[in-house]
């Protein structure tokens, strides 16, 4: 249950983030929106032998880290939730995928072993795309942009709300994880008697919350729709960033520069 | 459960994200006819707490492992199926965003797997049809809701995690990422996600009690007539809809391993007759096994293919420049490795 | 002005909460509520707001409290709720301040123009661009004030505002009550407090009102505090000590 405070720390941790600045920081949130998804469909649509291909797709998450100034450790940190799944299933690769497909000096490399990693570095490319744009660029930010792209009013005014209160719910239920620990010190996690009324009763506390806020919203003249202000308009910068960027990855999936690369270091074409 | 997005090709994570999004659609425009207004303030704390409530371990008597909470047929218990889906696609959001729980690509295919069938499956399917039915007539009517909830919490969290896990493999399989054959995949993902869901049940179950205890007016339908006298689907009906969609799922299985009457067997033991080269061969298209399935999967990805006018490298190639390939890949990581020393070289300069 | 007219509030559960109350409080009064947990103090106020079914009547500035008057009656009171967590919903103070403004039809220049003012005149403006979960209790406290004054309401209602502040924050809450020229109403426990904001203080038990006087006529009268399960003001006993 150390989690939940482990939680309120990343939640903090992202949107200590997303407030710095930075080039990266400053650029529209739509702009990132969409070179982060180009450039995880991008990434994801290698084929799976194609690791030279992959490779250079490490440099859009090197250059903004550098730019940004975003600590990549954090990034990895986040690794451990995505990679065992993804490794758990690449795993499978090398064993049912055994025919050698290329071979470095004398060891033969299976086709199994290459898209097993292949996976496995998409995995990581994405994830870290997508983390540079959550710590890039803030929660309204992103919610911003979602609205520019019509995303409905209620879902975004959902997530703002649950966002508001995610760290409010975390102290609540860490304050019983606490309190139960103190009355249970041997055990690692909440005893079936209890497992009711653990959640049960911040459940009923939460309902009378809402039930508060509702009024409160009421008070001030809440009729059905909240109103947001929209984010500053995109500059030149921003289409340039867009452009750009997702231009390159386009190069980088038709043209395998590392071959390119390693043909011209090697001196002519093998 | 939550997918990477390297787990996905982006035509299955479209189709997913239609999906997906055509849910979200329909349940936003069904609340904003309701204009229940009050729900927005419920529904974000209820998110907010189930989110919070993920993370707490639930020791299993007997065992040393514990279980955790998902929460979709708990919120859709206390929220109705459209307003329960949004606060479970909500969560999905801010675990993608924040916690790299699920990959952005993916979110569609995560809404779909977990949000959907959790409460629009869970509730329509189940928890509707139980809590109306006219069952347990000899209980008295408390004992009798209590029974019913049990029944319901424990049936809906397994039969959601069994379709949403079986969504997973089926998605991961027509992506064409894994090796692993359809059949193994699932006889691997089904048995684990249905301990997993009788787990989440009783844990559902027990809050829902609680709640049923102490506010039965919270829980959806629990004040309702039995006899299901507006019911869209009387327990009957639902028995008989469950019953068809066994039988087709059981028919496509069964005509997916006709074609390929060793699958599982092959999967783990390996078709010794035939060999590996036979069943494996280095051209791309012709590896693993020749199926009713993995054929229409090509086809599919054939003509849905994302850049059609492009040929992907394919293993001819990628075996022909392996060298350069390896080569290259060097330069390129050593490139990276400079930028960032260099980066972190010219903050240290701009901050002195 | 408010008038109460024999106003009675049930529970569904048959439980009567307000007792045929009746009472007046001009412009400009400045009201304590008092009385033992479950008096009613909470309820009398949500009744005025509209956010209870009574019968009876009431009336603010001749306008009846019913569903039809509802929106003006609202934006004529400004309501601090006990929990500043769910008062403040917005993602930022910012949005929060703005929201009464922006839902009672001020365009989005008029309300930032507002919001800025209310947060100078409140001395807040370092919390302008704060994050409403980041921010401390005190702030927060302070920041709910604020939205509630963004509307300039005639009358201030407020639910135990000086509940776990620490002592230098609820100096700032009462000096920040006593600036206010409005008329105020005040529920609440902190008798020292009741004492520092308020000239006229209404006792409630069990519904009912037991004492409607001046307040150091009220919070002197020891026998009947203890009576209703309260205590003299720490002011009074301590100087009694001596």
């Amino acid at each position: 249950m150390d989690r939940i405070d482990h939680a309120a720390s990343e939640l903090r941790e992202m949107d200590d983030l997303a407030a710095l600045s930075s080039p990266i920081h400053s650029i529209h949130p739509l702009a990132k929106l969409i070179v982060t998804i180009s450039y995880i469909i991008l990434t994801v649509s290698f084929s799976k032998y194609d690791l030279s291909g992959l490779i250079v797709m490490l440099l859009y998450p090197v250059i903004i880290f550098s730019i940004s100034g975003i600590p990549i450790k954090t990034c990895f940190y986040k690794l451990r939730i995505v990679l065992p799944l993804v490794c758990a299933v690449g795993l499978f690769n090398p064993f049912f995928d055994k025919a050698p497909l290329m071979s470095i000096g004398s060891i033969a490399v299976s086709g199994g072993v290459i898209s097993m990693i292949t996976l496995m570095l998409k995995g990581m490319f994405c994830l870290m795309a997508s983390f540079i744009l959550v710590a890039t660029t803030t929660m309204d930010a992103i919610c911003a942009a979602l609205r520019k792209i019509r995303m409905p009013g209620m879902i975004v005014t959902l997530l703002l709300l649950t966002y508001r209160y995610i760290s409010v719910m975390i102290d609540e239920v860490s304050v019983m994880a606490t309190a139960y620990k103190l009355r249970a010190p041997g055990q690692k996690g909440v005893h079936y008697s209890a497992w009711g009324s653990f959640l049960g009763q911040l459940l009923l506390r939460s309902m009378d919350r809402a039930e508060e806020m509702y009024s409160s919203m009421q008070l001030r003249g809440f009729s059905g729709e909240f109103q947001y202000a929209d984010v500053s308009p995109a500059k030149p910068k921003d289409y340039l960033y867009t452009v750009f960027a997702v231009g390159i990855f386009f190069l980088f999936r038709m043209i395998n520069i590392a071959t390119l690369f390693g043909g011209i270091a090697l001196g002519g074409s093998l | 459960m939550h997918m990477a997005d390297a787990l996905l090709s982006p035509p299955v994570a479209t189709v997913m994200y239609a999906a997906s999004a055509a849910a979200t659609g329909i349940s936003v425009h069904k609340l904003k006819k309701d204009e229940n207004t009050q729900k927005l303030p419920t529904m974000a704390v209820a998110a907010a707490l189930v989110f919070a409530g993920q993370m707490i371990n639930y020791t299993i008597p007997g065992t040393g492992s514990s279980g955790h909470l998902s929460g979709g047929m708990l919120l859709s218990a206390l929220l109705g199926p459209q307003a329960g889906f949004l606060s479970m696609v909500v969560i999905l959001a801010i675990q993608s965003l924040f916690f790299a729980d699920g990959g952005l690509m993916a979110l569609g295919a995560n809404c779909w797997n977990m949000a959907f069938y959790g409460c629009f499956v869970g509730y329509y399917l189940i928890w509707q049809p139980i809590m109306r039915g006219r069952l347990f007539p000899k209980m008295e009517a408390k004992a009798a809701a209590r029974t019913k909830i049990i029944m319901a919490s424990v049936i809906g969290c397994i039969v959601t995690l069994q379709t949403g896990a079986f969504s997973v493999v089926v998605e991961t399989s027509l992506s064409g990422i894994t090796e692993l054959p359809f059949g193994a995949f699932c006889a691997l993902m089904q048995p684990i996600h249905l301990a997993i869901g009788l787990v989440e049940g009783l844990i559902t179950t027990a809050i829902l009690i609680f709640v049923f205890e102490a506010r039965p007016e919270l829980l959806q339908e629990v004040n309702a007539k039995t006899g299901g006298h507006k019911g869209k689907l009387t327990l009957k009906k639902t028995l008989v809809a469950l019953a068809v969609l066994v039988v087709m799922v059981g028919g496509a299985l069964s005509l997916f391993a006709s074609s390929n009457p060793d699958g599982l067997e092959w999967a783990l033991f390996g078709n010794t007759e035939a060999g590996y080269n036979e069943n494996m061969a280095l051209d791309e298209e012709d590896y693993g096994i020749e199926s009713g399935l993995s054929e229409k999967a090509a086809s599919v990805q054939e003509k849905t293919a994302f850049l059609p006018d492009y040929s992907f490298a394919d293993s001819e190639s990628a075996a022909g420049t392996a060298v350069s390939g390896i080569v290259g890949s060097a330069i390129v990581a050593v490139a990276a490795a400079g930028i960032s020393v260099l980066g972190r070289f010219f903050r240290k300069k701009k901050q002195a | 002005m408010i008038r109460f007219e024999h106003v009675s509030c049930e529970y569904e559960k048959g439980q009567t909460v307000l007792n045929d109350l009746s009472f007046e409080i001009q412009d400009g009064e400045s009201v304590g509520l008092i009385g033992a947990n479950g008096a009613g103090k909470s309820t009398l106020m949500k009744v005025l707001l509209g956010l209870l079914p009574y019968s009876g009547r009431i009336l603010v500035d001749d306008l009846e409290v019913n569903k039809a008057n509802l929106k003006e009656i609202r934006r004529k009171m400004g309501f601090v709720l006990q929990n500043s967590d769910n008062q403040m919903f917005m993602p930022t103070v910012f949005e929060d301040i703005m929201f009464a403004p922006l839902n009672y039809g001020m365009t989005r220049e008029e309300a930032e123009k507002r919001t800025e003012d209310t947060l100078n005149e409140l001395g807040l403006s370092n919390l302008k661009h704060r994050h409403n979960h980041k921010i401390s209790g005190g702030e927060k406290k302070m920041a709910a004030i604020a939205t509630v004054l963004a509307m300039d309401p005639g009358t201030l209602l407020m639910d135990e505002p000086t509940s776990a502040l620490d002592p230098y924050n609820r100096r700032i809450v009462i000096n920040t009550i006593n600036k206010l020229n409005k008329t105020k109403i005040i529920a609440s426990h902190d008798l020292d407090m009741i004492l520092d904001t308020c000239r006229r203080v209404i006792l409630l038990s069990n519904g009912s009102i037991a004492a409607d006087d001046g307040a150091e006529n009220v919070l002197t009268d020891q026998i009947l505090l203890e009576k209703n399960r309260m205590e003299l003001p720490l002011s009074y006993s301590h100087m009694k000590k001596q």
